[in-house]
């Protein structure tokens, strides 16, 4: 039986294309279901701001679907020069035997390979926020009206928890 | 079809903080990363990414070259990267993007502050889509090296940086491809941050014979994920 290594993962350096990191950040359009907006800024060590850092989403659908052909479940950002970047897309619903959830991935220059987290949107059991001490660093804060604040600290105070798979 | 994946092998990815590469220790977690069971959420992934990712220069066979007055600068490669997973098993209709730096070691980035010249035919970036069997095809010009600001003397070798999603979340792969040959492979802190010598191997591209006016590089990606039951909790 074949068995093939996977690739080594390497940086994404620093010089992601624009045209690449530009017009996947919007989930919602033409998706059912409650429209939120995804904010957030990334730091590193010493909570300098980064820029161009790439982050890509993937959730359920509002019914807790990863199947839905009708909402496309994944995205794409990049943040400005303050270290910010923004999601609109809906809200997702609980799949089965999890709690409501956004998965992240980071790429970045410095990173050897990209990152994992998790956002959720308020303490709830779940078997991947079971695992994490720092649960509050997982839970998006409320920022007005369907919108959530999500900051990801890559080094340092208030390191944000990342998994390995 | 259920996927599995496995942990990575220390061997064969890089740890994260490099004594060689000084952002790594502002930027990777100093705590251990965490394990997780994993389901539907990481086990599954977008469909059809190409209708939400276009392809940009040419779908299947990407051109930045030119031709002609338009003809960048430098020497004319063909890039044939084929992606399969762990099962060796191509992967049809998934988006590939492909960027690098012009035959002068300069990127078409705002951020690239060297001081090298820009080439008005070239523009180092495309997007393209697997055909049947995984592969796609780029007709470029071979990227040149250049100095990294602030480390006193990283050189990065000839490379071209890929990115590429598999059958789900957890098998997405973002890597570099290098030349056969270039004496600055033997010393970059990012090929050599891979331990395993086959592993890093496997990312330098392959010469293959060639009667056109090409060069001619294959090379292989293999994302992460294999058919078979992942262990639910």
């Amino acid at each position: 039986m074949i068995r093939l290594i996977p690739t080594a993962e390497m940086t994404l350096g620093p010089f992601f294309p624009r045209e690449f990191a530009e017009g996947a950040n919007d989930l919602a359009q033409g998706a059912s279901g409650e429209i939120i907006e995804i904010t957030g800024r990334i730091s590193e060590l010493d909570g300098k701001a980064l820029d161009n850092v790439i982050v890509e989403i993937w959730q359920a659908d509002a019914a807790g679907r990863f199947d839905n052909p009708a909402f496309p479940g994944w995205g794409r950002a990049a943040t400005d020069a303050q270290g910010n970047y923004r999601f609109r897309t809906i809200r997702p619903g609980a799949a089965p035997g999890r709690a409501p959830h956004v998965n992240f991935l980071i790429l970045y220059s410095g990173l050897m390979r990209q990152l994992q987290t998790v956002m959720f949107f308020e303490d709830a059991a779940d078997p991947a926020l079971n695992v994490v001490k720092a649960k509050e660093r997982l839970i998006a804060k409320p920022d007005g009206q369907n919108r959530y604040r999500f900051d990801i600290r890559l080094r340092g105070a208030d390191e944000t928890p990342f998994f390995d798979d | 079809m259920a996927i599995r994946i496995e942990p990575r092998d220390p061997l064969t990815q890089a740890q994260g903080v490099e004594a060689g590469y000084a952002q790594t220790a502002r930027r990777w977690p100093s705590q251990p990363l965490l394990r997780r069971p994993l389901g539907a959420s990481e086990l599954s992934g977008p469909q059809q990414l190409a209708r939400r990712l276009p392809p940009t220069g040419g779908g299947k066979l990407g051109d930045l070259a030119g031709y002609g007055d338009k003809r960048a600068i430098g020497q004319l490669v063909r890039l044939r990267v084929r992606v399969l997973d762990e099962d060796g098993a191509p992967l049809p209709g998934t988006v590939v993007e492909a960027w690098h730096c012009n035959a002068a070691g300069k990127y078409i980035h705002p951020n690239d502050t060297h001081d090298a010249p820009v080439d008005p035919n070239f523009y180092g970036a495309a997007r393209l889509v697997a055909g049947d069997s995984g592969l796609v095809e780029l007709r470029t010009i071979k990227p040149g090296a250049y100095p990294v600001p602030d480390t006193g003397g990283w050189w990065r070798p000839p490379h071209v940086h890929l990115s590429v999603w598999g059958r789900v979340w957890l098998s997405r792969l973002v890597t570099q491809m290098f030349f056969p040959g270039e004496p600055l492979n033997e010393a970059d802190a990012i090929l050599n941050a891979i331990r395993d010598p086959g592993a890093r191997e496997r990312c330098i591209a392959r010469l293959v014979p060639s009667k056109s006016t090409e060069m001619i590089f294959e090379h292989q990606l293999v994302v992460r994920g294999r058919k078979g039951s992942a262990a639910l909790p």
